[in-house]
Order: structure tokens, then sequence, then C-alpha cells
């Protein structure tokens, strides 16, 4: 099972300092990485290594905690610390700080683009989840300041195909959000996890979610229409989540990041036991009730707490992940025969 | 608090008062034993009567307080949005250009918030969440008129701290 998953290279992206989080662009050509150095990172490949090809030092005061690519790949969103959100416009190497977007109390911990490339939604440690409006200008524009969960968000994405937010957060709840009239709200909380919710990922197809924990579990949640054959109750025209799958005795400490695949459908964690894992669904398995195997286990994929893993959008297999220890690492990963 | 006042049946049913003796009669040395009994009844029955009427009466004084000070608080609050949004919505009038018609839409929305907030009814299961709203409209507000509403809490109190 150890060699299910390859080292194909290991690159000091934050050296002294810790990496947070990793995003691929939309065709998986770039990787942005960020971390407690207050910058932001740009990486291609170049033969068979990983070469920096921008350093976006200027923009943040402080960490820079997680970073987004626009579904264009023009556009990358920056969450930090400091309390802001930046903009960066890329122009052929370069990146140009555009917008700044303030408003939040303080730190900032998690940005995400809509599919649609119009919306963008940011949460903080002041509890609340923004969501942005963009123009053909450039502009951005509030257009609503969502107050539902009772402490510190953790994170903040969006459905692959609708435009339905989802939120993780202190308070132990997942929250999911749609438009109503000319606000939006939050029609579904998610309970369950015992602890912090620190992570969030959706199927390919948006009907499944994934949470990960500090109560060192991960959930699989499965949407429910309204008149479902499965007699789930549904609130009016709502959509009802259910959990209907729990990873447990799997790790050993908090679970940072989840990632599913959207080319193989494999779940990936990162792991505060400086682990990497993947999980695949067992084909034979009721979908209302699924089982997943673990098919891979790095137990040192690491020195330190994972914070992220990522899969390319393009190639399947290709895992990026990063750690408190500065590195970040790329994986090759292969299904077990048999599977 | 008052001072335990010996109720002046309990002097004449004893020569020699004994502390213990007034609070639980039962113990006295009595051959009627149906007699301390009831008077155990009595002065127990009594006791509570006037514990609880003292206690209802300290209890409403104290809430009152409180309901007194946390109410003053979200009404300050409330009336602070309030006066805000009016002094913007003249402040734009001044200036009616096409940019503006969305601000001004967005504080009459939010005056709107204000207006049905439920002052009169502090037993209003809503009155939190629609708190709640006001707050997360008044950022959302702020955002688009371009204001750094100062949160920070000092010393002599922000007029936007809460």
């Amino acid at each position: 099972m150890k060699d299910s998953l390859i080292l194909l290279a290991r690159v000091p992206a934050h050296p002294d300092s810790r990496c947070w989080f990793l995003a691929w662009n939309p065709t998986g050509t770039l990787l942005a990485s960020c971390g407690g150095d207050r910058s932001i990172r740009i990486w291609g490949k170049e033969g068979d290594g990983w070469v920096c090809k921008s350093v976006l030092a200027e923009g943040h005061q402080r960490t820079v905690r997680k970073v987004a690519w626009s579904p264009c790949g023009n556009y990358l969103a920056s969450a930090s610390f400091d309390a802001t959100t930046c903009i960066w416009k890329k122009n052929q190497d370069d990146f140009e700080c555009v917008t700044t977007l303030e408003g939040h109390e303080n730190e900032v911990k998690s940005v995400a683009w809509a599919p649609s490339g119009s919306l963008l939604a940011t949460c903080s440690r002041d509890k609340s989840v923004w969501v942005w409006e963009v123009d053909e200008e450039d502009e951005y524009e509030c257009v609503s300041v969502l107050n539902s969960h009772t402490q510190d968000v953790k994170h903040v994405i969006w459905h692959p195909s609708q435009e339905l937010l989802a939120s993780a957060s202190y308070d132990d709840t997942v929250k999911l959000y749609r438009e109503e009239e000319d606000d939006w709200v939050c029609y579904a909380t998610l309970e369950g996890h015992e602890s912090t919710v620190w992570s969030l990922s959706f199927d390919p197809s948006g009907q499944r979610l994934a949470s990960c924990s500090d109560d060192r579990t991960v959930r699989i949640w499965r949407q429910y229409l309204p008149g479902n054959e499965q007699g789930v109750v549904c609130n009016g025209s709502d959509p009802t989540w259910k959990c209907i799958c729990t990873l447990s005795g799997f790790h050993s400490r908090t679970v940072y990041d989840v990632s599913w695949c959207h080319l193989t459908g494999a779940l990936a964690t990162a792991c505060g036991d400086d682990a990497i894992r993947v999980f695949e669904e067992d084909p034979s398995s009721d979908p209302q009730q699924p089982s997943f195997s673990l098919t891979a286990h790095l137990p040192q994929a690491h020195s330190q707490d994972v914070n992220c893993v990522a899969w390319n959008p393009k190639e399947p297999g290709l895992l990026a992940s990063c750690s408190d220890d500065g590195e970040m690492a790329f994986w090759k990963y292969q299904r077990p025969e048999g599977l | 608090m008052e001072s335990f006042v010996i109720p002046p049946q309990a002097e004449a049913w004893h020569q020699e008062p004994q502390p213990l003796r007034y609070l639980f009669p039962c113990l006295a040395p009595s051959s009627d034993l149906f007699c301390s009994c009831s008077l155990c009844h009595r002065y127990h029955g009594e006791g509570y009567q006037e514990g609880y009427v003292e206690g209802s009466c300290l209890g409403m004084t104290e809430g009152r307080q409180y309901g007194v000070s946390h109410g003053a608080k979200i009404g300050s609050e409330v009336g602070c949005y309030q006066g805000f949004a009016f002094t913007w919505k003249c402040l734009l009038a001044q200036c009616p250009t096409e940019k503006d018609s969305k601000k001004r839409k967005m504080l009459d929305s939010f005056l709107g918030m204000v207006q049905k907030f439920p002052y009169a009814d502090p037993t209003c299961a809503q009155l939190h969440e629609d708190l709640d709203r006001i707050r997360g409209k008044f950022k959302q507000v702020c955002s688009l008129l371009s204001i750094q509403p100062n949160f920070k809490v000092n010393s002599g109190g922000s007029a936007l701290s809460f």
C-alpha cells in the first residue's frame, strides 16, 4: 500500500516559515502557495522540477492563509491575517494587486470563487462570511454579510456548478447558503462533528460534500432533494444534507484538509500526524450508505503537520501537499490493483 | 441583609431560648410532640414565605436592572445605526448620481430592517436573529460606502463599539 503514493519532488516553498495552502490554476499548469512569510509564490513545472515563477511579496502585512484562482485563471485571490483579501491580476508571468477587499474585523481565513467567476466569498475569525460581487470593471461590491456561525469561520467553498456556498467553523458545524431575493441566507446547518471543522470538498457532481475535523474524522454528506425516493424529509423547497459515512479510526490527530479529486473520485486528507492518506469509495457499496477504503497511507509525508492537499485538476493522480515545515511536495498516486 | 428577628411567639414558647431550638422546634424538650411539630411546620412555612417574598423582590430588582442596561445597549446600538443611515441618506441626496442610487437603495433597505426591529417586545424570539442580520447589513452598508468602521474597543470607547 505504501507504494501507491510516490514522491515526485520536494520543494522548500516557504523556508523558515509555514506553508499554509496550495491552489492549482484551472488548467493545472501553475500552483500557488502561501505562507507565514506573508508571501504568495507561483510555481510552474520545468523539466522534472518545479520552479518559482513569481513571488507576490507586497500586498499583505501578515500571514497569507489561503489563495484561490478565479475560474478563468486570470485572477488570484489571497486571504490574510491582516484582515484583507487581495485580488491579483495575471499579466503573463507577472501579478499585480488590483484590489484590496476590506471589511472583515480581523483575520481572513479563507477565500473562494464561485464557478461563474462573478462571486467571491471570504470568511474570518470575526465569525462572518462575506459574499462579494464582481462587475465588468473589476469592481468588487459586498452583497451580503452572513453572521450564522457562532465562532471563527475556517473555510469557505462553492458548489462546483451551482451558486451554493458552504462554510466550516470552529463552532463544529458546516453551513450552506443560497441566494434569496436580494440577500443570501443560510438554509442548512450540518451538525455531527464533535470539534472544529477545518476544511470541505465537494465531489465532482456536487451531490456530496466531505468535511474534515479536529475530531479526527472525515464525514461524507449527501444532498437529498425534496420528494427524494429515500424519503429523507426536506424543509420546503430546500434540499436536506445528511451524513451518509464517517471515516473514523484512520487519523491519529486533527484532519486539516480534505480534497476530492474531480477526475478519479479519490479522497485525500492532510493530517496533524504528518501523514497523507487517500481513500476510495468501494464500488460495490450502497450509494446511500457508501463505504470507503484506505488505499494509501504515507506516515511521514512531511516532518510536521500537513496543512493542505490538492489534486491537480487536469492530471489524474498528481497530488500536491504542504506543511508547517515550510515545504511542499508532489506525489503520484496509483490506485492499488484489484479496486 | 436584614438581621434575623426572633418571632414573638417563640419567646412565649420557651423560657430559655436556644438558637437551635428556634430553628428546629421539634428538638425542644417537650412532652407534647404534636404541639412542637405543628409549630415546626408553622415556622418553616412562615420563614419560607418571608424568604420567598424577599427573594422575589430582590430578583425583580436585579432582573429589571439587567434588562434596563441590556435593553439600553441594544437600543443605543440600533439607534446609532438608524442615525448613521439617516445621515448618509441626507448626504447622498445632495449629489444624486447614478452610482449613488444603489447606495441609497441599500440604505433604505437597512432603515427598513431597523424600523422593523421588535423594540417593544423583549421576549420576541426573532430579536437576536434580527439584530445579527442588522449588524451584518451594517457591515455591508459600510463596505458599499467605503467606510471602515472602527470596531476596536479602546478605553474611551468608540462610537461604533458595542
